[in-house]
C-alpha cells in the first residue's frame, strides 16, 4: 500500500472515530446530567478524532523519511550484497537501480549486479511497508481508544480541540516566513557554490556574457552580468515605463476627474483585463505581430541593422501589459489627496487640467512614486514576455531596434538546457536570480515605505 | 516669485472682459481641453491594444478549431477480406482493430485515389482518424465509405490562405475536393510533431490537475493564515514578520518561486521533474499570499458588532471565527482565491524552470505523471518553426482566454451577488 493511501485510511479511520467519540458523548445528556456536560458532543467526537489521526500522520511523516535508509541497510546485509563493488559511485547507481526495479518504476536492469539486487531489496521493502503499515495502524487505534476512554462528561474537549485549531492556524500563517526563507537560503546556498567557482566582482562588474561550462584560457568564464543589467533596465526600466507611465497616469486622471459614471463602469474592468492576461499570450503577441511590424517600420524609415527580436518590441508589449498596474496605483493616489485642496484650487478659478497639473500630481506624487517604483520591480521580474521577444544575444546598446537580453531570460536558458546540476552555468541561474530577488525586495520596500508615509501624511 | 508680485503690485482692477484677459481665457479652456482629450485619449489607446491583441489572437486562432480535408473512399469488404462488425465489438475490440491494419488499408485507397504520391498530401497521422471512426461505429466496414481526412500541414496552411507558390498550385490541382472541416482532434489530442495531429488535451488535463493541487494546498493555509493575522495574532515583532514576508511574497517575480522549487522540491526533496505534483506545490507558494491578502481585507469587512454579539451569548473565541466571521467573509475569500487561481493557470515560467517543458505525447494520468500545461504548451508550440502551428498556437491562447475570462467573469459575478455593505 503506497503511503498516500495509508495516509488517506488514517484520516478516514480518524472520522470513525470521529463518531465514536460523539455517540459516546450524546450518551451523557441522554442521562439528564445536561448541566455537569462541559462540551457539545461533536467537539468529543473531534477529540477522538485528532487523537486518533495526528499521531499516526506524524508518524507516517517521519517514517517515510527515516525508512529508505532502513530498506537500504537491510537490503545490504543480504549475501548478494557481498559481491558488490566497493566504489562508492556505481554502488549508488547499482543500489538505485536496484530499488527503482523493486518498486516497480523500472522494469529491466541494465546492469546485472542490480538485477541480483531486486530481490533483497524487494523483501526489505516489503518488509519495512508492512512494519510501517502496522504500526501506523496500530498507532490509529491506540490513541483513538486512549481518547475514547478519556470521554467524560467533564473532559473539556471544546478547549483541547480549540487549541489544536489555533495551533493550526498558526503554523499556516509560518508557511509564508518558511517560504521566504526558503527562498533565500536556496538562493544564497546555490549562489554560493556559483561563487567558489566565479568571482563575484567579474560577475557583478564584467561586461561580457557567454557562458562556458569551462574556463577560458585566461580564466575567463564569460559571467559578466552587466549587459543583463543593462538588458533588464533598458527593456523593464525604460521603455516599458515610457509606455506605461503616460498611457497608465492619464487614463487614471481621465477616469477618475472628468469620465462619467457609466464610462468609467465600463471602462475600468476592460484595463483591469489587460492586467489579467497571462504573460505568455503578450510574449507570444510581441513575437508573433509587435516585433515584425516594429522590424519593418525601422527598416522603412532606414535603419538597415534592425532586428526582428528588438529591445522596443518587448520593451512597448511590457509597458502595456503594465499599464492597469501603474493606472491602479495612480488611481489610489489621487482618490487620496484631500478633497479640501482640489475643491480650493477649483474655487481660485483653477481650470480642471490647472487643478491636476498642479495641485492633484504634485500632492498625489509619492504614491504615484511608489506605484511606478512597484511598477518596475514586476517589470524586470517579467519573464515570458522577454524570453519570447528580446533575444540572446547580450549586447550593451541603446538602440531599441537592436537585440538585447536580460536577467530573467538567461535565467530560463541557463536552466533549460541539459547541463549537469553542478556546472557554473546552471548555478550562475541562481546568482542572477538572488540578484533580481534583492532588487526588487529593495524596490518593494522603498515603494511600499513611501506609499505609506505618504497615506500618513493625510490622514 | 512672492516678493515680485507683492512689489509690481496693480492697483487697478483687472480687464476681465478686455482683449488680453479674453485671449488668455481662451487659451487655457484650450489647454483644459487638449488635456481632457488627451486622457480620453490614453484610455482610448490602452483599450485598442487590448482589442487589437484580442483579434490577432482569434483571428488566427479560429483557423486551429477547422482542418483542411479531403475525401478518401475506403472499400472495406474488399480491402479487409470482409470483416465483419461484429467482430470489433466488445472489450478488446481495440487490439483487434489495430491487427486489421487500418494504415495500410488508409494508405492502399489514398493511393488508388490520388496517385502514388498520393500520401504526401495528407498528413501522417489521418488514418488514425479512419481508425477511431471504426471503432466508434464497426458497422462503416459492410460497404464503400467516404472519409474526409486531414492533409498535410503546408497544404492545410497554404488552403487557409497563405502558403508558397508551390503548394498553391497543388491547391489548384485539387480544386473542389478540397474542403474545410471541424477540427476534433484539437480538444481531444495531445502534443504532436505534426501540427495537423496536435490537440491541447493533455495540456488542459495537466493544467486541471496542477490547479487542483494548487487549490487544495493554497486555500485551506492561506485562509488560516489569514483567520490567525487578522482575528488572534498578538501585535508584536513576530505577526510583523509573517505579514512583511506575505506581503513581499506576493511581490516576488514568478521566476523565483520557480527556482525555489528547482532547489528545494526537485534537488533536495527527489520529487519527479515535470510532474503536476511540483507544479502544483510552487504555484500553492506563489498563489497563498494573493488568498491571504484577500482574504485578510474580507474578514477585515465583517462588522466587530457581530464578533461582539457572538462572544456576548458565550462563544468561545474559535466559534466566533468560525461560526460567524468566515461564513460572511467567504464570498471575498472565494472572490479572491479565482483571481489568484486565475493568476496561477496563466503562469508560465516557474513551471519552465521545474522542467515542464517537455515533449509530452499523452495525457498524465495522475499527479507524479510527466505533464505539462497550457501556458507552456503554448510557448512550447509558439517555438516551432512549422508554420501550422502558428494557428494552433492563437487556438490554444483562445482556450486559455476563455477559461480565464470565464474565471474573472465568475470573481466578478460573486462579488456583486454577496457584497454585502454593512
Amino acid at each position: 500500500m503506497s503511503s498516500t493511501a495509508l495516509l488517506v485510511l488514517v484520516f478516514g479511520l480518524g472520522g470513525v472515530a470521529w463518531f465514536f467519540g460523539r455517540i459516546k458523548a450524546s450518551g451523557f445528556v441522554t442521562g439528564g446530567t445536561r448541566g455537569e456536560v462541559h462540551s457539545l458532543p461533536s467537539y468529543h467526537g473531534w477529540y477522538v478524532a485528532l487523537w486518533a489521526a495526528i499521531p499516526a500522520a506524524v508518524f507516517l511523516l517521519v517514517w517515510n523519511i527515516v525508512s529508505p535508509a532502513l530498506i537500504t541497510d537491510a537490503a545490504l546485509t543480504s549475501p548478494t550484497a557481498q559481491q558488490l563493488p566497493t566504489d562508492s559511485f556505481t554502488r549508488g547507481s547499482i543500489l538505485a537501480e536496484a530499488r527503482s526495479i523493486a518498486s516497480g518504476n523500472q522494469e529491466k536492469a541494465f546492469n546485472p549486479l542490480s538485477q541480483a539486487m531486486v530481490e533483497p531489496y524487494r523483501t526489505a521493502i516489503t518488509y519495512y511497508q508492512t512494519l510501517g503499515m502496522a504500526a501506523a495502524i496500530l498507532l490509529v487505534f491506540a490513541c483513538g481508544a486512549f481518547a475514547w476512554l478519556k470521554v467524560k462528561p467533564n473532559l473539556r474537549a471544546r478547549t483541547k480541540v480549540e487549541r489544536v485549531t489555533m495551533i493550526a492556524l498558526l503554523l499556516a500563517s509560518l508557511i509564508a516566513i518558511i517560504t521566504t526563507i526558503g527562498i533565500f537560503i536556496s538562493l544564497i546556498f546555490e549562489s554560493a557554490r556559483f561563487f567558489s567557482m566565479v568571482s563575484p566582482i567579474d560577475f557583478l562588474f564584467g561586461t561580457e556574457w557567454n557562458p562556458k561550462a569551462v574556463a577560458g584560457p585566461r580564466g575567463e568564464t564569460g559571467f559578466g552580468a552587466i549587459p543583463l543589467f543593462w538588458g533588464t533596465v533598458f527593456i523593464g526600466a525604460i521603455i516599458a515605463m515610457l509606455v506605461a507611465i503616460p498611457l497608465g497616469l492619464m487614463s487614471a486622471i481621465y477616469l477618475t476627474q472628468y469620465a462619467p459614471a457609466q464610462f468609467r463602469a465600463w471602462m475600468k474592468p476592460i484595463l483591469e483585463v489587460l492586467a489579467g492576461i497571462p504573460t505568455v499570450v503578450y510574449g507570444y503577441f510581441a513575437a508573433l505581430t509587435v516585433a515584425p511590424a516594429l522590424r519593418d517600420l525601422a527598416v522603412s524609415i532606414g535603419i538597415s541593422s534592425a532586428s526582428s527580436e528588438s529591445a522596443l518590441a518587448a520593451g512597448v508589449v511590457m509597458g502595456i501589459m503594465i499599464i492597469p498596474f501603474v493606472s491602479s496605483m495612480a488611481d489610489d493616489s489621487i482618490a487620496a489627496v484631500p478633497s479640501a485642496m482640489r475643491d480650493g484650487s477649483l474655487a481660485m478659478g483653477a481650470t480642471k487640467s490647472e487643478t491636476i497639473k498642479k495641485v492633484l500630481i504634485p500632492a498625489a506624487l509619492p504614491g504615484v512614486v511608489g506605484g511606478v517604483l512597484l511598477a518596475v520591480s514586476r517589470a524586470i521580474g517579467e519573464t515570458m514576455i522577454v524570453v519570447m521577444a528580446a533575444g540572446l544575444a547580450a549586447n550593451m546598446t541603446a538602440n531599441p531596434f537592436s537585440s538585447v537580453t536580460t536577467v530573467t531570460t538567461q535565467i530560463v536558458k541557463l536552466l533549460t538546457g541539459d547541463q549537469e546540476f553542478d556546472s557554473p552555468k546552471t548555478l550562475a541561474a541562481f546568482a542572477l536570480g538572488l540578484v533580481l530577488f534583492i532588487v526588487t525586495l529593495l524596490l518593494n520596500l522603498i515603494a511600499l515605505r513611501v506609499v505609506k508615509k505618504y497615506r500618513e501624511a493625510y490622514e | 516669485m512672492n516678493n515680485q508680485a507683492t512689489s509690481k503690485i496693480d492697483p487697478t482692477p483687472t480687464d476681465w472682459s478686455g482683449d488680453v484677459m479674453q485671449r488668455r481665457i481662451k487659451q487655457r479652456y484650450a489647454a483644459e481641453r487638449r488635456f481632457k482629450a488627451l486622457g480620453l485619449g490614453a484610455i482610448l489607446l490602452s483599450a485598442s491594444f487590448l482589442l487589437f491583441l484580442l483579434v490577432v489572437m482569434v483571428g488566427n486562432g479560429f483557423r486551429g478549431f477547422t482542418q483542411t480535408e479531403l475525401p478518401v473512399e475506403i472499400d472495406f469488404p474488399a480491402l479487409t477480406n470482409g470483416a465483419q462488425p461484429a467482430q470489433f465489438e466488445g472489450p478488446d475490440a481495440e487490439s483487434r482493430i489495430r491487427s486489421l491494419g487500418v494504415q495500410d488499408i488508409v494508405n492502399g485507397s489514398i493511393e488508388i485515389q490520388y496517385g502514388n504520391d498520393g500520401t504526401d498530401l495528407f498528413s501522417a497521422g489521418a488514418w488514425t482518424s479512419v481508425q477511431s471512426a471504426i471503432l466508434k461505429n464497426p458497422s462503416v466496414l459492410i460497404e464503400k465509405t467516404t472519409f474526409y481526412l486531414p492533409v498535410e500541414s503546408e497544404l492545410d496552411v497554404a488552403y487557409k490562405g497563405s502558403g508558397n507558390p508551390e503548394v498553391e498550385k497543388k491547391i489548384t490541382e485539387l480544386g473542389d475536393q478540397l474542403s474545410t472541416g471541424f477540427n476534433g482532434n484539437f480538444m481531444g489530442n495531445s502534443d504532436a510533431t505534426d501540427p495537423m495531429q496536435v490537440g491541447i488535451w493533455g495540456a488542459l488535463k495537466g493544467s486541471l490537475i496542477t490547479m487542483f493541487i494548487t487549490l487544495a494546498l493554497a486555500f485551506p493555509i492561506g485562509v488560516a493564515a489569514a483567520l490567525y493575522l487578522e482575528e488572534y495574532a498578538p501585535k508584536n515583532r513576530y505577526t510583523d514578520l509573517i505579514e512583511v514576508s506575505i506581503n513581499n511574497l506576493a511581490a516576488v517575480p514568478s521566476i523565483i518561486f520557480g527556482l525555489l522549487g528547482l532547489a528545494v522540491f526537485l534537488n533536495i526533496f527527489g520529487l519527479p521533474r515535470s510532474a503536476a505534483l511540483v507544479g502544483g506545490l510552487t504555484l500553492a507558494l506563489m498563489t497563498m499570499p494573493v488568498i491571504v491578502i484577500s482574504g485578510r481585507n474580507a474578514v477585515k469587512s465583517v462588522p466587530p458588532s457581530i464578533r461582539e454579539a457572538a462572544l456576548g451569548i458565550g462563544a468561545s473565541p474559535i466559534q466566533v471565527v468560525f461560526h460567524h466571521v468566515l461564513p460572511l467573509a467567504l464570498p471575498g475569500i472565494l472572490t479572491g482565491t479565482i483571481i489568484g487561481m486565475a493568476r496561477a493557470l496563466g503562469e508560465t515560467a516557474p513551471l519552465l524552470m521545474i522542467g515542464m517543458r517537455a515533449f509530452i505525447a499523452k495525457p498524465p494520468d495522475g499527479i507524479t505523471d510527466p505533464s505539462t500545461v497550457l501556458p507552456v504548451q503554448i510557448f512550447l508550440w509558439s517555438d516551432e518553426v512549422n508554420r501550422g502551428f502558428v494557428e494552433k498556437t492563437s487556438a490554444a491562447i483562445i482556450v486559455l482566454l476563455v477559461f480565464l475570462l470565464t474565471m474573472n467573469a465568475v470573481a466578478i459575478y460573486l462579488r456583486n451577488r454577496f457584497e454585502t455593505r454593512w
